[in-house]
């Protein structure tokens, strides 16, 4: 079998790095231990070894389709349903007393990673099971959750979250899709949702949908939205009847292929019920915390597509002879044997690259992961602040990882030539099937919007100042090595222009130039993101450096070393692009406003 | 019935394997461990199929120091019910049978399983040691296992076919590929698997009767040659003159 993950990098991460161990002395994860996480990636290894990558080619050559009013999915789908539910792995994240696990969100995304590097089309279908009926047990009442929770933990039901209309897909003040009180505590549902992953297949029972929608009367815009619960069959007495939900299609997409993603249509014969989730009109708050949630897990679904492309260039650049080695004086020996092109300098900037890409991606989505356990059961008095960090760093760690890992990905084709554009070798679906992530669950103009509009300003700032905080412990904590200095002083003084930037365009802001101050949003999220995975590349350096020098080492000395290396080659290949970035973010010349500029793209 | 189930800690499949100590002692540094393959896939999951058949208890044990814990726990998570670890550094495959012998023989069990070798060392002695130490029969390498009462019926491969082996308890038995599926351990059980007893014995006194001298690695294996797919002569006069496998 090809090799698709570093389990080595992964046990790196989440052990000598965030000391995942010390979350047990939480009482939330108090019956955990270091030897019960390592069990859990083990398994979860042997499991994606087992079922699910070998259905990853197979479900890109038979895709999610629709026919005759059903959509028909790879069986696998359904193993890993009931294997799932089974297992406890969808309600992993949930309190003991919802029939959860109580599994930290750092275990859980270390888990998600391994899943999703073997095969990128499963784990949306337990995923977000388990995000829809984390929604009904955070607002819904307890009737609600009763009624739907355990099934949806079981596997036995699915769970979506269904937003996108046909006219609203970014701007969701628009959608239109109504609630109208039946008199009986529930609503009429009317309206339509796209794009809606997991929305119906053969392998569940039944599919709770938690639909946006608007009840007769409510305000224009994103404060008139309500949050419901829609399922497919509604429960009547102890069975089901139909709930007028009617799947309408299947989008045909470039990749992710048996990940279904349908189109459904909500009372079309007017009888369609849904029940309110929490109040009326929160409906998008309630939604964006599944929202952020997902977009973590949107971030580790494209850095684990590119973490399996890398090892699958890798390989291929190990075993394919081709060309011959420059020799001092710049001949070649044409009567050597071909050298693996591994050997090019060249193919070895790529991999590296590819290296630097998703491992850095993979530490900050775990760093992250980690934020959010300590902001939910850390000590008390620091909890808001990981969760503005969490806050702070979601946009980051969803866009990096989607718009770097096509990158990545891109460089990993280039490395098999011609063979990387054809379906006998996986790079070709790696590059297809990342691409949706830099589009779902919001855009990467969205995200960067979202960085640079609300989460850079948020509290004043204060975000900002504990991020800034926890890169200065890394950069003194770098400081201890002379190896390390020079790069301790490139990410300080890296971090410095991060901040002058801000307080340039923030200039922008206060002058009520809104537009002008978010109209390069993106180019900032390319800064942002670049300085943030410098942070994580030293923090891994120093980490790995105090592992050789204490001789307390859980890896080979090579494995610190390459850490080491993997950071130089970021500091100098990567880092340095946010001079480019500056310099733009710096001009004064505004060449996208529509006004000023109104004819260039007629 | 009562089972007693093996299980040794081995290197990951992917270690680069080098030797300390003037070539006697296998270099643990920055090696990461498993539970050998063929206990855990086999014989400890034959085991379970067992008492989840005819009812029991299924014990597993291993010798070695408290580095070993991961690995048992491992084994209590598939659904074993407790674990004796003989706290010892190890030693050689004769200290290693007789620790066991010792809790067999404390533990009057009905079975006493093992895989069919470990993938590190491949000796494939310890499990024949017990049995002679216990007085019991010995099946090795067996790859299918039925129950009618207290008599086992015993496939096991041999050179060239197939041995039917009729044996009633108590025995020893060695486990190889076929003699059950490999059961991954869910949440649910590594959850519990904290909670179940393992009990931590001292080691009887051994005295060994062999020690290592030297280890060394196989020669490294020699560069690929590429052979053109059209060139089926060269192909055929490498394989036979150069390889000598035609």
């Amino acid at each position: 079998m090809a090799n698709y993950i570093s389990m080595d990098n992964l046990r790196f991460v989440v052990h000598e790095m965030l000391h995942a161990e010390k979350l047990c002395s939480f009482p939330r994860y108090q019956d955990y231990d270091k030897e019960s996480f390592d069990i859990l990636m083990d398994s979860t290894k042997d499991y994606a070894d087992k079922v699910m990558y070998p259905s990853f080619k197979e479900m890109d050559e038979d895709p999610a389709r629709y026919d005759d009013g059903k959509i028909y999915v790879h069986p696998v789908v359904g193993e890993v349903m009931k294997y799932a539910g089974e297992n406890g792995s969808i309600g992993a994240l949930f309190d003991y007393d919802l029939g959860g696990m109580q599994l930290p969100h750092l275990i859980h995304s270390a888990l998600a990673h391994i899943a999703q590097c073997a095969n990128n089309s499963l784990p949306g279908y337990t995923g977000l099971t388990a995000g829809a009926a984390g929604l009904i047990a955070s607002f819904g009442e307890k009737a609600l959750i009763d009624k739907y929770v355990p099934n949806m933990l079981s596997g036995k039901w699915g769970g979506t979250m269904c937003l996108t209309e046909p006219q609203a897909g970014s701007s969701l003040s628009d959608i239109t899709t109504s609630a109208s009180p039946s008199g009986d505590g529930s609503y009429q549902i009317k309206g339509q949702k796209i794009f809606i992953s997991g929305g119906d297949h053969e392998y569940c029972d039944n599919f709770v949908h938690l639909v946006l929608a608007r009840i007769d009367g409510a305000p224009a815009g994103t404060r008139g939205i309500s949050l419901f619960v829609v399922p497919k069959h509604r429960i009547a007495g102890d069975g089901l009847e139909s709930n007028d939900v009617i799947t309408a299609g299947d989008f045909q997409k470039m990749g992710q292929k048996g990940y279904c993603t349908t189109h459904l249509v909500f009372g079309e014969n007017d009888n369609c019920q849904g029940w309110l989730v929490g109040t009326e009109h929160r409906g998008l708050k309630y939604m964006f915390q599944m929202m952020n949630g997902a977009r973590i897990d949107v971030g580790l679904t494209a850095a684990s597509i590119a973490t399996a492309a890398y090892h699958a260039s890798l390989q291929y650049a190990q075993e394919r002879p081709q060309g011959r080695r420059i020799l001092s004086g710049g001949v070649k020996n044409v009567d050597a044997e071909q050298t693996t092109i591994i050997k090019h300098p060249d193919v070895r900037r790529m991999l590296l690259l590819q290296r630097a890409i998703t491992e850095g991606s993979v530490s900050l989505l775990m760093q992250a992961s980690l934020y959010h356990d300590l902001s939910q059961a850390g000590p008390e008095e620091d909890r808001e602040r990981y969760h503005d960090l969490l806050e702070l760093l979601t946009p980051i760690a969803k866009t990096y990882p989607s718009e770097m890992g096509q990158i990545s990905i891109s460089n990993g084709l280039q490395i098999l030539g011609g063979y990387g554009f054809c379906t006998d070798f996986p790079l070709e679906q790696y590059y297809r099937d990342i691409r949706i992530t830099a589009l779902y669950e919001g855009t990467t103009g969205i995200q960067s919007l979202d960085l640079l509009g609300r989460k850079v300003v948020m509290k004043n700032g204060e975000a900002m100042k504990h991020l800034t905080k926890e890169i200065i412990d890394t950069i003194q904590a770098a400081e201890n090595y002379d190896e390390l200095k020079p790069y301790a002083a490139q990410l300080k003084n890296a971090s410095k222009e991060l901040q002058d930037t801000i307080m340039h365009l923030l200039k922008f802001a206060m002058s009520g130039e809104h537009e002008r101050f978010i109209a390069d949003a993106t180019i900032f999220m390319d800064f942002m993101s670049t300085v943030v995975h410098a942070w994580q590349w030293l923090k891994m350096a120093t980490v790995a450096k105090t592992a050789l020098v204490t001789d307390n080492k859980t890896f080979d000395a090579a494995f610190y070393e390459n850490k080491i290396h993997t950071m130089r080659f970021y500091f100098k290949y990567e880092l340095p692009k946010i001079s480019s970035c500056k310099t733009t973010l710096l001009n004064d010349e505004t060449l996208t406003i529509p006004e000023e500029h109104q004819s260039v793209l007629a | 019935m009562k089972l007693l189930v093996c299980v040794s800690k081995t290197p990951d499949t992917t270690t680069k394997v080098s030797f300390t100590d003037g070539d006697t002692a296998f270099d643990t540094q920055g090696v990461q461990y498993i539970m050998n393959p063929y206990d855990e896939w086999y014989a400890l999951v034959r085991a379970l199929e067992l008492k989840e058949s005819a009812g029991g208890t299924v014990t597993i044990i291993n010798v070695g120091t408290a580095d070993n814990d991961a690995i048992i726990r491992k084994g209590l998570a598939i659904g074993a019910d407790d674990a004796i670890r003989v706290d010892a550094a190890g030693g050689s495959a004769y200290f290693v049978a007789k620790q066991i012998a010792e809790q067999a023989k404390a533990g009057s069990y009905d079975m006493v399983f093992f895989g069919k070798e470990t993938i590190d060392y491949n000796g494939s002695q310890i499990g024949a040691m017990v049995s002679e130490m216990l007085d019991m029969p010995f099946i090795s390498y067996a790859t299918k296992m039925d129950m009618a009462g207290n008599t086992a019926t015993i496939a096991r491969d041999i050179e060239g076919g197939q041995e039917i082996v009729e044996v009633d308890t108590p025995f020893v038995l060695s486990a190889a590929k076929g003699l059950a599926e490999q059961r991954i351990p869910n949440m649910r059980g590594i959850m519990q698997a904290k909670r179940k007893p393992l009990n931590v014995v001292p080691a009887v006194a051994v005295d060994e009767k062999a020690s290592i001298v030297s280890y060394a690695l196989p020669p490294a294996k020699s560069d690929c040659r590429y052979v053109d797919a059209e060139n089926m002569d060269e192909l055929v006069a490498l394989l036979h003159g150069e390889a000598k496998v035609i």
